[in-house]
């Protein structure tokens, strides 16, 4: 999109740097022994490495409009997968990763096959998907849950420190920074987006909307089957954890969708959600132990955040005046006007003017 | 669209003095005003039209008076002398506004009868939809406007001409505990051809006689000295006349719209002899839905007219050539490849370019930006590894935006969807004309264009004939056909039944052909 050469600090585009910074200072100041402190630093960022790829891997076919809801099985098996390889069929380690994720790039392939080919709605095609998928886990497992491989290549893939950081925050960031390149500065992020903006139109104007969803599918399963094998060698195998994320990874590209470029789904955004809601709820564990407040939180602060930016871009001219200075980032009163119209549906007494 | 025109002719009630009246209303966008201080009244019985370039910030009213719009404090609008208050789509509506919108607003996905209801309200029962209630009281409103169309039909597969009904019958929908005081009609005529625009005006005008005002934003200057009672001009967001439409002519009117005079018989495409070498389209026995067995030769330098009445096929034409709609049978063959049906991405290959008449749902996007809209048509000329280089793109956009004028200047970074109707349009010849195209097929290709911007985009279509390209024009504007077509082929029942050339080629024989041909086949 518009390259931001001046880049405006606005509270429209950056609520999330501005909460970010309360949450420290807050958190900073409430408990600082426990809080301010490296360790807190390195383990937010690793322990949150894993989600944060996954939201990545949603953002893709999102930008194009397609819902990828099978990734949270995708991770799973693949990470199922790469253990059972290495522990029950003796193969070597980068056998059973290259090979996990191929197998989730295949699956990858096979809902974009049903997608494009079928004309299957995205939605009910990865849904489905994902259900196919988590069966195919329990047929791997065997229902219980693998040992994890022992030997230290293994552990050290991803729990190498680096600069007191675990590597695997690397490798988010290197799939970060590959992701925003292609969104941002590639033709294929631009058929991604006009593909999300009217698939119809992005037809007429030459793009190739079946080829580009297809491969947006491919890449999503392809970056969480990465993310399984990751978070395998991290944490060790689990049967279950691959659907508890799905929903909070959607959650982080939602909300990222507010941020720094409002009203579209972006890569940096999308980051920046994950870990502002996970400073939170660290902070907040510190001050109390109690167990749903993971899921309390990450839900309040979905809810309050989009609301906040719809809220914050629908205001009239007034709101508009105040930063009149960086026209660039200014969503329109349309934009948001729309999706107000959207949401109140039938009851407004006008559509869409043009 | 083939009965007659059938208005009710209630007794007109009390006449009440203003429909509308605004006083000193401003509108202003992230820093740039498109509304200053703005002043109108309209008499209850009144069409009054409102006119103005491109950008001039003719939606903008119609948007603050329909409560989609806040405008900026200080100014009043009162309907029926009750202050309105702003912002309030729901208080608009019981002050009895009702409008069609420029893109009319209608659901495609839904029934006609729904979409009549949903403004209004659906009759129920215990919260239950009375389909049968729902079906008549849709027959009533449609008869109103002299429609006869099944209210079960989905709106997706009506013509323009019939969802402009749809959307008309729609604001004329009776609601005894909010009646209309005024109607508001934002450029309803863009894509009408001719004989729907008389019946519209004919609606237009039953309407104001039962003392409703009417405000009618349109482009085309005929239907202003057709219909309106009083003319009201806006140049930049700002009122600059206001005077009754019998004391200004054409040529007056258009010097008060754009601030200089302008030529308005500009450029005429008939001198310019297609030459005779190997034709850059051939279409043979092309058939399609609405299309039945079309033949057709274009040859550089050659602009052919595509006319006909509303589901003649001339909607589908074009369209079906790009491959947009699947053809069932004939062939398609630029500069001597076969196009396969259906598929776009090989006619932009041939070197097709295609302006679809739709303009909202199929050409643009509206939520990316200007630059967006236009380099999606070939980005591989902006790619330089391992980056799409955005500064090619600005300078790219920014030429285009200049040579198109398109509104306003710092336009490229702004999201389609805040730029007027007719600069979006622009944007759209932008986004074709820079892959400099061997053929130009388009549909309605000056819609919500304002006069002078039309001229010059006619211009643009010329400059490219006469650089070698042809150029297929499907219009409902005769006039605009006439202006620049060498010949015109009339279609009827998806049949080319008439081929216009020479100095057959005037809007007068156009209109004749496409009405002739249809009463002859109607008996
Ligand atoms: N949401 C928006 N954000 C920023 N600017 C806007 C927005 N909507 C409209 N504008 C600007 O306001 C001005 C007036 O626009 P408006 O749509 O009222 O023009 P118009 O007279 O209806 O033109 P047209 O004949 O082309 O439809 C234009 O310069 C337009 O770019
Ligand atoms: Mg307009």
């Amino acid at each position: 999109m518009r390259t931001p050469r001046r880049f405006s600090f606005g509270l429209q585009t950056c609520s999330g740097l501005y909460l970010w910074a309360a949450f420290i200072i807050t958190f900073g100041i409430w408990k600082p022994d426990l809080f301010l402190t490296s360790a807190t630093v390195h383990s937010i960022a690793s322990s949150q490495a894993i989600a944060a790829m996954l939201a990545l891997a949603l953002l893709i076919p999102l930008t194009a409009g397609v819902y990828d809801l099978s990734v949270g099985a995708v991770i799973n098996v693949s990470t199922i997968l790469v253990v059972e390889m290495q522990t029950k069929y003796h193969h070597g380690m980068w056998t059973a990763i290259v090979v996990s994720i191929l197998v989730c790039s295949a699956i990858g392939a096979f809902s974009g096959f049903i997608v494009v080919k079928l004309k299957v709605n995205s939605f009910v095609a990865t849904l489905g998907m994902a259900t196919i998928v988590s069966a195919i886990q329990l047929i791997i497992s065997d229902q219980s849950q693998p040992l994890p491989p022992n030997s230290p290549a293994w552990t050290s893939l991803t729990q190498k420190t680096v600069f007191g950081f675990q590597i695997v925050v690397v490798y988010l960031l290197v799939l970060a920074i590959i992701v925003w390149w292609v969104l941002d500065r590639t033709p294929v992020g631009r058929y991604l987006y006009a593909i999300g903006g009217s698939p119809e139109a992005a037809r007429l104007s030459g793009v190739a909307v079946g080829r580009w969803s297809w491969l947006s599918l491919i890449a999503s399963s392809t970056i969480a089957g990465t993310a399984g094998v990751f978070y395998a060698s991290l944490s060790g195998p689990s049967l279950t954890y691959g659907q508890a994320l799905l929903l909070p990874a959607f959650a982080a590209v939602f909300l990222g969708s507010t941020q720094l470029k409002p009203g579209r789904a972006n890569t940096w955004g999308t980051l920046l959600a994950v870990f502002v809601l996970a400073t939170g709820v660290q902070g907040l564990q510190f001050v109390t132990g109690v167990l749903w407040l993971n899921s309390m939180f990450n839900g309040v602060a979905l809810i309050a955040a989009v609301s906040f930016a719809v809220w914050r871009q629908g205001r009239p001219a007034k709101a508009h005046r105040e930063r009149s200075t960086d026209i660039e980032h200014q969503p329109t009163d349309d934009a948001v006007e729309r999706d107000r119209l959207a949401a109140s549906g039938a009851s407004t007494h006008q559509a869409q003017p043009g | 669209m083939e009965t007659q025109l059938r208005t009710s002719t209630e007794p007109i009630p009390y006449r009440e003095p203003t429909a509308l009246a605004v006083r000193g209303v401003s509108k202003t966008f992230t820093g740039t005003a498109a509304l200053t201080s703005f002043d109108l009244t309209i008499a209850a019985g009144e069409v009054h039209a409102l006119v103005g370039e491109n950008g001039s910030g003719k939606s903008t009213v119609i948007k603050i008076l329909s409560g989609y719009h806040q405008p900026d404090p200080g100014g009043e609008v009162l309907v029926r002398e009750r202050p309105l208050d702003f912002g309030s789509p729901d208080a608009s509506y019981s002050h009895g506004c009702r409008f069609v919108h420029q893109d009319l607003g209608l659901i495609d996905a839904s029934s006609v009868a729904d979409n009549l209801a949903i403004v209004a309200g659906f009759p129920c029962r215990l919260g239950t939809v009375r389909r049968k209630e729902l079906r008549s009281g849709a027959r009533r409103d449609l008869a109103r406007v002299g429609l006869d169309i099944d209210p079960d039909r989905l709106v997706a597969t009506l013509s323009p001409a019939e969802r402009t009904g749809v959307a008309v019958a729609r604001a004329l929908h009776e609601d005894p505990s909010h009646p209309v005081a005024l109607l508001v009609l934002d450029e309803p005529t863009a894509t009408l051809p001719d004989r729907e625009v008389e019946r519209l005006l004919g609606i237009v005008r039953a309407v104001a006689a039962r003392g409703v005002g009417v405000l009618y934003v349109t482009h085309r200057l005929d239907e202003v000295f057709q219909i309106a009672d009083t003319i009201t001009v806006l140049r930049d967001g700002h009122r600059v006349a206001n005077l009754p439409a019998c004391d200004v002519d054409r040529a007056g009117l258009i010097t008060l719209l754009i601030g200089s005079e302008l030529d308005d018989v500009h450029a005429v495409s008939a001198e310019l002899p297609p030459e005779h070498d190997a034709p850059l389209l051939v279409a043979e026995g092309i058939e399609a839905l609405h299309i039945n067995g079309v033949s057709l030769e274009i040859r550089p330098g050659d602009v052919v007219g595509i006319a006909g009445i509303t589901g003649s096929g001339r909607e589908s034409l074009l369209s079906v050539f790009f491959g947009a709609q699947r053809r069932t049978a004939g062939r398609v063959i630029v500069q001597g490849a076969l196009l396969p049906s259906g598929h776009p991405a090989r006619a932009m290959k041939a070197g097709v370019a295609y302006i679809p008449a739709d303009r909202k749902t199929l050409g643009c996007f509206v939520d990316l930006t200007t630059e967006e809209n236009v380099s999606i048509s070939d980005l591989r000329r902006l790619w330089r590894w391992p980056r799409l280089s955005h500064k090619r793109e600005r300078a790219e956009v920014s030429k285009w935006i200049e040579r198109l004028d398109i509104r306003p200047g710092a336009a490229a970074a702004m999201p389609l969807s805040a730029l007027s109707g007719g600069n979006q349009q622009k944007v759209l010849f932008a986004k074709w004309l820079r892959r400099t195209p061997k053929l130009l097929l388009m549909d309605e290709p000056t819609q919500g264009v304002d006069v002078g911007a039309k001229a010059d985009l006619h211009l643009e279509i010329l400059r490219a004939a006469r650089d070698g390209a042809g150029v297929a024009i499907s219009s409902s504007d005769t006039d605009e056909l006439a202006a620049l077509c060498h010949r015109i082929l009339v279609l009827r029942d998806g049949r080319v039944v008439a081929h216009l050339t020479g100095s057959r080629v005037t809007a007068a024989e156009i209109s004749r052909a496409c009405l002739a041909t249809d009463e002859r086949s109607g008996t």
